[in-house]
């Protein structure tokens, strides 16, 4: 399949479960898998979902500006860069972020295993 | 031998790539190998000789970026890293500096340093 509809059909799945269905995100993770979220370093597909679904706000839409994808090695993973805006529910002005997922193959599904999200500050 | 802190080579690789960027760009032609890949403003291209003609042919010939985050992770069983920056680019007469976000995709070398294997930058438009 071609890198670029695998990580357009990635970050469109990922985004839309986060919006609507954030627990299953858990789906994507695995034990090894690492989140770096503003900074903090959080491990582990349960900590990973506790902490997203842990956030200050209930209800958000992500708007994609940006997809960029490159296989990162021999090992058949990608590496999916995004940029875009994030609207939260009763906030005039979206915040802008950008992140990076690192997927890998596991019988042909992706997971992620790295996953590093920074909001981009006026 | 003894493992570095990941935190401190992400940190040391970024200073090091980015003063280069900004005092030599032509030198960071020591930091690519021939499989390595940029993705710079969704423009892909492939092996070191490309990469450095792209930096190295940019609409400005002074630049100097400001670094505000650096975030790294282990990238999996082959010793690599992932290094997440943000930033600030100022370019020679400009007021304004431009953000940007930017990551690499380091690999060990055979002599105990990083390689860039892949490169992607955006710029974050207001």
């Amino acid at each position: 399949m071609d890198p670029d509809a695998v990580a357009k059909a990635f970050v469109e799945h990922y985004y839309s479960t986060f919006d609507a269905n954030r627990p299953g995100l858990v789906s994507l993770y695995q034990e090894g898998s690492m989140l770096t979220f503003e900074g903090q370093k959080i491990q582990g597909s349960q900590n990973i979902v506790a902490k997203l679904t842990g956030l200050p706000f209930q209800q958000c839409k992500h708007n994609i500006t940006t997809v960029d994808c490159q296989p990162s090695g021999p090992a058949g993973g990608m590496l999916v860069f995004v940029s875009g805006n994030l609207q939260l529910a009763g906030e005039q002005h979206a915040l802008k972020f950008s992140q990076m997922f690192h997927l890998i193959s596991n019988q042909g599904n992706y997971y992620v295993f790295n996953d590093i999200f920074r909001l981009n500050y006026a | 031998m003894s493992q570095m802190d990941p935190d401190a080579v992400s940190k040391a690789f970024v200073e090091h790539y980015y003063s280069t960027f900004d005092t030599n760009r032509v030198g960071l032609a020591g930091l690519y190998q021939e499989a390595s890949m940029l993705t710079f403003e969704g423009q892909k291209i492939q092996g070191v000789q490309s990469i450095v003609a792209k930096l190295t042919s940019l609409p400005f010939q002074q630049c100097k970026h400001h670094i505000s985050t650096v975030d790294c992770q282990p990238s999996g069983p082959a010793s690599g890293m992932l290094v997440f920056v943000s930033g600030n680019l100022q370019l020679a007469g400009e007021e304004h500096a431009l953000k940007f976000s930017q990551m690499f995709h380091l690999m060990p070398t055979p002599q105990g340093s990083f390689y860039v294997f892949n490169d992607i930058f955006r710029l974050n438009y207001a």
